[in-house]
């Protein structure tokens, strides 16, 4: 980049007025490899406690492989890196140390095309539960309850828990992957384009529910759908050819946005 | 008028491809239904023809001869338990062997196994079916059997079993029921059931591990991912992912394996050691009912031949009963899943 690259290293200080809530996830020069080909290229950003924050841009521009660094889930593949440092909590997650168990308890996440387990309802939520605490049966009915409840999705299945959750709509079945992703009660949720195999009115009932969860949870959306991001993010990321070019509050984005190419992805002249 | 008379005849041209079209499918339709009936026609009569020519043997045994383990060409008497017998437990013996490890390759070919090595090792298990089941058993009979009797066998005997060399039981034969007997044997050689179903197991690990890995390569990414997602190791991704959405498929591929241990003739008849005699223990020699009947066809005549046609149905029927256990099993499986 010619210009200064200000905004790019430190969206937060540099761009923002004043950082909104604390930061829970920093990341910082962070590159990424896929099989030798450079898909992130020194991302830049601090991601706030309890606040939605939107990651759009183009296909191909590596929203999705950023958010999947968070949870280190690119690790099952061979021959993918992730160079840089992405602190949580204070520590840095890239670390060959950091625990992989650990980690995926903290960040849980949901995939673009809802994935329920060859299970019944009641084991989906309860399998993930199952990997980290040893819960008494009357223990684990009540997280179940509550994973479901808090996914806006106990009344509608209440009555069928033992039932296979492949029975479900596609709908249902995305929230009950949410169910599934925080019943570990993480502190991030990382959605990765949760709506785009669902009809308007599942995604009105995901959109909702992520407006209910960020009071308890740090949540980073990906979403190709712009009005989306504008609808439930407080702050959006614009990504383009695996650079950062602008983070600000989603307002700003929207509205005046500082940068050439994020004026011409949002007004529909690419992408 | 000109053009009346042209919609007419693209009118009749149309209904004329119609009929044709109709016959066609109509013909066809009977050709594929020919094609599936006769493979039901085959089954019928290969065990009709085999039960019509073990009549006389059924006759004059009734069903004694399934509860009898004697078998005197002298006396021309015959029961069918031994080798009836032996078939089902070299059959259980392999599946023992085979199914674990062919899950462990199957799993190590499509999860864990670096991509550069996945090819060759699953080309060399391809090749591993396509051996011929005599060389299998030249293998088992002049190799495997030999080094069996020299180096397992003895240990098996001396430590598992109730006839140890040295006359002194183990602890395990004296205390743990029923092993003393599985494991005693003063037989000297090589050959015995255990030795059957070893070789058997070498022989079905291929086919079964290559369906295997197939099937656990149709598993969705997406569904593993999210099972690694919540913290999963590879261990359970496998055990509570990979395996229940690949079951059905996966009891086929070892059933499809049992069908081949059932049926299997050659390897089995080099080194089972072919006695007609009833033992509890795993390494005393036995007889299968394909090697039985591999053995004598050529001599017997009269009512030792019509015993071994009712034998050759006894295959059908146990084969059968394989193959009911398997779908009532998927059904008891899917039920349980809440289907």
């Amino acid at each position: 980049m010619t210009e200064p690259a200000a905004a790019g290293i430190h969206p937060q200080s540099a761009a923002m007025s004043a950082p909104i809530a604390p930061t829970k996830i920093k990341v910082r020069d962070l590159h990424f490899y896929y099989n030798g080909f450079h898909a992130l290229k020194g991302i830049n950003m601090d991601i706030p406690e309890k606040k939605v924050t939107a990651i759009i841009g183009p296909s191909g521009c590596g929203k999705s492989t950023l958010l999947r660094i968070f949870n280190r889930i690119y690790a099952i593949y061979p021959k993918l890196e992730a160079k840089g440092e992405i602190v949580l909590d204070g520590e840095n997650i890239l670390d060959s140390g950091y625990s992989m168990n650990r980690l995926r308890s903290k960040v849980g996440m949901v995939f673009q095309k809802p994935v329920p387990f060859p299970m019944t309802i009641f084991e989906n939520v309860a399998y993930g539960i199952r990997h980290h605490e040893k819960l008494s049966r009357a223990d684990m009915d009540i997280r179940v309850e509550q994973a479901l409840r808090s996914a806006a999705l106990w009344d509608e299945v209440k009555d069928k828990l033992k039932q296979s959750a492949l029975g479900l709509s596609g709908g249902q079945q995305q929230r009950l992957c949410i169910a599934r992703g925080i019943a570990l009660k993480p502190e991030v949720l990382l959605l990765d384009e949760p709506t785009s195999a669902l009809d308007p009115i599942a995604t009105g009932r995901i959109e909702q529910l992520v407006e209910e969860l960020k009071s308890q949870y740090t949540i980073v959306i990906v979403t190709h759908n712009m009005q989306q991001a504008a609808r439930c993010s407080d702050l959006t990321a614009f990504m383009y050819l695996g650079e950062l070019i602008e983070f600000d509050r989603t307002e700003q984005i929207f509205t005046k946005p500082s940068k050439k190419q994020t004026e011409d992805y949002i007004t529909g002249r690419f992408g | 008028m000109q053009a009346n008379v042209g919609a007419v005849a693209s009118t009749l041209a149309q209904e004329a491809r119609a009929h044709r079209d109709a016959r066609h499918d109509r013909l066809f339709g009977w050709l594929l239904k020919g094609c599936a009936l006769l493979v039901l026609a085959c089954l019928l009569g290969a065990a009709g023809a085999t039960l019509w020519g073990g009549r006389h043997a059924f006759g004059t045994f009734g069903w004694h001869f399934l509860v009898s383990s004697t078998w005197d060409p002298s006396s021309d008497t015959y029961g069918a338990l031994v080798p009836v017998y032996g078939t089902i437990v070299t059959s259980l013996i392999a599946l023992l062997i085979a199914v674990p490890v062919s899950f462990g390759i199957a799993l190590y070919l499509s999860e864990v196994a670096p991509p550069w090595l996945r090819t060759p090792v699953s080309s060399a298990i391809e090749l591993l079916a396509g051996i011929p089941s005599i060389i299998y058993g030249m293998w088992g009979l002049f190799i495997f059997a030999p080094f069996f009797a020299d180096h397992i066998k003895p240990w098996l005997t001396n430590y598992l079993g109730d006839k140890p060399d040295d006359g002194k039981l183990s602890w395990v034969a004296a205390h743990v029921p029923f092993v003393g007997k599985l494991f005693g044997s003063d037989y000297p050689f090589g050959a015995s059931i255990l030795t059957a179903g070893i070789v058997l197991a070498v022989m079905i690990i291929p086919f079964i591990s290559s369906v295997m890995r197939e099937v656990f390569q149709t598993v969705p990414s997406r569904l593993k991912e999210s099972a690694y997602a919540l913290g999963s190791s590879t261990w359970e991704v496998s055990w509570d992912i990979v395996l229940p959405y690949t079951r059905s498929a996966v009891i086929g591929g070892i059933f499809l394996g049992l069908g081949r241990a059932l049926g299997e003739t050659m390897a089995v008849t080099f080194v089972l050691g072919n006695a007609m005699q009833l033992s509890a223990s795993i390494l005393d020699p036995g007889a299968s009912i394909a090697s039985t009947i591999a053995n004598q066809f050529s001599e017997a005549a009269g009512l030792q031949k019509s015993t071994l046609m009712a034998l050759a149905f006894l295959l059908f029927v146990v084969t059968f009963f394989v193959l009911l256990i398997a779908r009532w099993m998927l059904r008891q499986l899917a039920h349980k899943e809440g289907r």
